[in-house]
């Protein structure tokens, strides 16, 4: 025991003086293994840890697909009766909750605060045993059809829009004209299963009955909604396939059974039920990015590794001389080993502190930044997994870097190396070790630096991709309905049209349309060709006959909406051109007819230059229109609309309150749902491509630079084991040209081995995983391979030149000296 | 005089390091005509490597005139330095400076490659051969440095530093690392070349080897005591 800790302290002590070799190291691990840890925690967190709900291996979701005519996915969306019936039935589940997800206003709350609502039975907290802060939970008293005004909040809600009064549980909130009683406050540590949107939090929970869906809708069975959803508890002795076999004939019987007689839109569709488990649903495609991130941070602990292991084989020629001197008074080769990893477990003990620390910081970002792409970040915290790992890697790698530092030691040569005292050779890592590290350091930084710069082409291409229509100074606003008796449209038109002349005179307001901006959404509208009964899915809007000069998005053929059109309700649409192409292959469609299965068909009127909204893609997924825009179709909005868009004049601001003032003034059961900038709903739609730009550009920087100071480090170390040799080639008269070049010509055969590792390691890739680089192998790579190969190479340069510098830009005895 | 081959004026060194000032060269005078050999001794830190290093352009003086056949080199670039060493002076160290990855033909050829004009093949092949046969060594022309002796390999230095044809032969120690045996072979190499005309320099702690030179300088704290005309050149 002495014997270790006196190893530590003469480990310790010979560290200090060297602060330079210590901070590298430092530096490099700690931010790499930070990095590494933090995802490896992540992965875990979401490829291997359950869900934090009792039986989550019993969780399941059923989602209800729509199959076409040719076995194709439509769709996955539950019709609202559907959703009842399944959950009515009773079948295949031990218990299973509906919700649906929406927004409101709490139009009681002083600042009328917009949040987000979620719909559910009373099964839904029992199944996920919701921890609560306060009351109580939903409960038969609010099973389906009880309707009872009831609420619950999630801490955040109770803590900011009530600063966690203690009497929240007398209060009352109202939201469209209903007042609810507040019954329970779900507690801090409660999480909620992801279902709908990533990072999406409800703060308002609903009994079930007063969820939105209109009269109309609670009946539709050819209208989808995909807020719609349905969790539960599978029977214990139902297995998945066997839930979706039983559930199946179940909803598509009564779907067949109630669709409109009259309408063959969905002639030889089908339902088909799929039931998956809730980690698999949560996890969706994020496990592709946790694996990617995983990958990524691997690669950077291999090129970390890399450099630190040139880092302690300098070091350990270095030291070579006390070693000899060790080995002359009786050090066998595993008292040298003992001694060197006493030194690289120090260090190592001291990176992964620094790691750790910085580990908890990356989930602190994660969850700032990630939020919004991975599910479940906000779990993520320094566990058991992070520890063992943070142990492991410890260990590995400090056994790693002594065995690699005393394998380099030739035993047998210590003595010549004291009989010599020093002079001529010393202790030289072979020409071809040092090839070899550069030749994969070389590789290995081409192939990451390559791969970074790709990734990182796309998420800059998502974002800088043109929209097609112009977002600046116009915002949306959308008003809220107070009260339960909600006003038809020919009631609401003169409303309407009071707001939009109080609107219109605010001082900021420089133009007014009626609808809602691109950006706030589409639908999708079933619709089929008169003249070939062709069935189309493309998305829908209605707009007013200002919309299309608001957003600058020109009309290219035919002509615009008027208000007379709008009046009258006529029949008229304006496409876009990838609808048009789908309808046509000349595009040429002018005067079609479409019909919507109603009796009248709309008259194509004029025809649209296609828009690109971030996140969009056709619906219709077997569609021609594929690769070439969105198709999209427009109608004539009514009057009674209750949405804007203003248009400010630049400079100019309008807040919510006053806003809010003017609709009171006019009809005080009128307050703002949304009031929203479009570029902030086009950021935020970006949100995703922006992170993932940063993510990339960071990993990649931190490629560069650590590629950079490895081959550097390499380099270097090279240069300087032949300082005598470049000092003897000094005193017979070699210029520096000469030096530099014999350098660069040495590295070169070296590099360019390393570009072939790197070609070989691409083909290996491309064999194992064809079907994901195929599509990105095109002549476009090529600047890529180019920008990647000038890179390295003046890095390379570079790590040549700087080494060399200090002794062919002195006199030359200096390199000399110490061989004398 | 056109034989004077070296001719140092007043040359001073002085070294500064963390605010001490070593002062290793003061007052130098030396002149060196065509065909002397010259041997510099002295006790330890007297400066005497710093003296050869200063006359094979390796480092610059502090002040003072150094002329090399005519030419003023006091006040050189780095590069200019290096290409009147390559031109004018050969380099015999203790420790040898042999590069071990290349072989002996190549080490004795590398000066002929730094040269201005890059010589041909053949004429490259003739003086090297030429050269090594002078220190008897052609038998080992392909071998790696440290295949050889010590003694081998530090004839195989004073092949590589005559390849160029300099106007003087500068040797440090060449014996320092030698046992006598091999110290002997050596040091009638260099006898036999200065007999055929060639310009040395030496350093020497040993006073058996220093009486071999016909000019013995002592230097003493970097000044030179004693200029002792031994024997009169042929
Ligand atoms: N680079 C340097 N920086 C500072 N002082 C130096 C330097 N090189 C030499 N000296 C000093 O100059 C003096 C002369 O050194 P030099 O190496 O010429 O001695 P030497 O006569 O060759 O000794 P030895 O017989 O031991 O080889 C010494 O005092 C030495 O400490
Ligand atoms: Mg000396």
């Amino acid at each position: 025991m002495r014997k270790l800790i006196l190893q530590y302290k003469q480990a310790w002590a010979s560290l200090k003086k060297k602060p330079g070799f210590v901070l590298t190291v430092l530096m490099t691990m700690g931010i790499t293994l930070g990095a590494l840890l933090c995802v490896v925690t992540l992965n875990y967190l979401l490829l291997v840890e359950p869900l934090p709900y009792p039986e989550q291996e019993r969780l399941f979701v059923a989602e209800h697909g729509l199959i076409g005519a040719k076995k194709e996915t439509k769709a996955v969306a539950y019709t609202y009766p559907g959703l009842v019936h399944l959950y009515k039935s009773k079948q295949a589940f031990e218990q299973a909750s509906m919700m649906m997800y929406g927004q409101d206003v709490i139009v009681s709350h002083s600042s009328q605060p917009l949040v987000n609502i979620a719909y559910v039975t009373p099964d839904l907290h029992q199944i996920l045993a919701s921890p609560m802060a306060l009351g109580r939970m939903f409960e038969a008293s609010e099973a389906l059809d009880t309707n009872n005004p009831v609420a619950m909040l999630s801490y955040n809600t109770w803590m900011q829009e009530y600063n966690g009064s203690a009497d929240i549980l007398e209060k009352k909130i109202s939201l469209s004209g209903v007042s609810y009683h507040i019954v329970g406050v779900l507690a801090e540590h409660f999480v909620e299963p992801e279902l709908e949107i990533i990072g999406r939090k409800t703060q308002v929970w609903l009994p079930w009955d007063y969820n939105q869906a209109g009269k109309w809708q609670r009946q539709a069975f050819d209208n989808i909604n995909g807020s719609l959803k349905f969790i539960g508890l599978l029977k214990q002795e139902v297995s998945q396939s066997q839930a979706q076999q039983l559930l199946t004939p179940l909803v598509n019987d009564r779907w067949q059974a109630g669709l409109p007689g009259d309408d063959d839109f969905f002639k030889g569709w089908t339902i088909n039920m799929h039931v998956r488990s809730v980690k698999d649903r949560i996890l969706g495609e994020s496990e592709s990015i946790a694996v990617m991130l995983l990958a990524g941070v691997v690669g950077l602990v291999l090129i970390a590794c890399a450099n630190i292991s040139n880092l302690f084989m300098a070091r350990t020629a270095e030291k070579q001389r006390q070693m000899a001197i060790q080995a002359a008074i009786g050090a066998t080769k595993k008292h040298l080993f003992k001694a060197m990893f006493a030194e690289t477990s120090l260090l190592m003990f001291m990176s992964i502190i620094l790691a750790l620390v910085l580990a908890q910081f990356g989930f602190y970002i994660m969850q700032q930044y990630l939020g919004a792409i991975l599910p479940r970040v906000n779990e993520l915290s320094l566990t058991p997994i992070t520890f063992a790992s943070a142990v492991l890697v410890t260990i590995i790698f400090a056994l790693f870097f002594a065995k690699l530092s005393t394998r380099m030691i030739n035993y047998r040569a210590l003595n010549t190396t004291l009989q010599s005292s020093g002079k001529g050779s010393g202790l030289q890592v072979s020409k071809k070790t040092r090839q070899v590290l550069i030749a994969s350091q070389v590789a290995l930084a081409t192939v990451l630096v390559f791969a970074n710069f790709s990734l990182l082409k796309d998420a800059v291409k998502t974002i800088n991709a043109p929209i097609g229509f112009a977002t600046d100074n116009i915002s949306t606003l959308i008003l809220n309905f107070s009260s339960s008796d909600i006003p038809s449209q020919e009631e609401a038109k003169p409303i309407m049209a009071e707001i939009m002349e109080k609107l219109e005179a605010l001082p900021q307001v420089e133009s007014l349309a009626q609808g809602n901006s691109p950006l706030d959404g589409f639908w999708v509208r079933a619709l089929t060709s008169v003249a070939n009964n062709e069935k189309y899915t493309p998305f829908f809007k209605s707009v007013d006959h200002h919309y299309f000069n608001m957003i600058e998005q020109p009309i290219l053929q035919g002509d615009n909406f008027t208000m007379a059109q709008r009046q009258d309700g006529a029949n008229v649409m304006i496409v876009n051109q990838a609808f048009a192409k789908q309808l046509k292959a000349d595009g040429d469609v002018l005067g079609m007819q479409i019909s919507t299965g109603r009796p009248d068909s709309f008259k194509i009127i004029g025809i649209v230059k296609d828009i690109t909204i971030p996140g969009d893609s056709p619906t219709d997924r077997d569609s021609s229109a594929l690769g070439s825009g969105v198709p999209r179709v427009y109608v004539p909005n009514g009057l009674g609309g209750q949405s804007f868009m203003l248009k400010l004049k630049s400079g100019q601001t309008v807040s919510r309150k006053q806003l809010g003032t003017l609709l009171a003034e006019v009809d005080s059961r009128y307050s703002v749902f949304s009031f929203n900038a479009a570029s902030a709903i086009l950021t935020q739609t970006l949100f995703a491509e922006i992170t993932t730009a940063v993510t990339t550009t960071v990993l990649a920087s931190l490629v560069f630079l650590l590629a950079g100071i490895g081959l550097y480090g390499i380099l270097s170390y090279g240069t300087q084991l032949r300082r005598f040799e470049i000092g003897a080639r000094m005193a017979i008269g070699a210029t520096r040209k000469h030096l530099i070049t014999m350098i660069i010509g040495d590295n070169t055969k070296a590099v360019l081995a390393g570009f072939i590792g790197s070609i070989v390691l691409f083909a290996l890739a491309y064999i194992s995983l064809s079907e994901y680089i195929q599509p990105f192998l095109t002549w476009q790579v090529l600047p890529m391979v180019v920008a990647t190969l000038v890179l390295i190479i003046l890095v390379t340069l570079f790590a040549c030149y700087w080494p060399l510098r200090q002794y062919i830009n002195k006199a030359a005895i200096y390199s000399l000296r110490g061989s004398d | 005089m056109t034989d004077i081959k070296i001719e140092m004026n007043n040359i001073a060194k002085i070294f500064e390091t963390d605010d001490v000032e070593t002062h290793a060269l003061k007052d130098v005078d030396i002149v060196i005509r065509a065909g002397e050999y010259v041997s510099i001794a002295g006790p330890s830190g007297c400066g005497k490597s710093t003296l050869l290093s200063l006359l094979g352009l390796l480092d610059m003086p502090s002040s003072g005139s150094y002329i090399i056949e005519g030419v003023d080199v006091s006040n050189l670039s780095l590069d200019e330095a290096a290409g009147i060493r390559n031109e004018k002076i050969g380099f015999v160290f203790q420790s040898f400076n042999l590069i071990d990855e290349l072989s002996v033909f190549d080490n004795v050829a590398l000066p002929l490659q730094y040269k201005k004009e890059l010589p041909t093949d053949d004429f490259i092949k003739t003086r090297v051969e030429a050269c090594l046969k002078m220190v008897e060594m052609s038998h080992r022309a392909g071998h790696k440095p440290n295949q050889l002796s010590g003694g081998q390999q530090q004839r195989i230095a004073i092949a590589r530093a005559l390849v160029a044809d300099p106007a003087i032969l500068l040797v440090d120690e060449p014996t320092g690392n030698l046992d006598s045996k091999s110290g002997d072979t050596v040091m009638a190499v260099l006898a036999e070349l200065n007999k055929n005309g060639t310009t040395i320099c030496m350093v020497t702690h040993d006073t058996r080897y220093a009486d071999m030179a016909n000019i013995q300088l002592k230097l003493l704290d970097g000044q030179i005591v004693k200029d002792e005309l031994l024997k009169v050149a042929v």
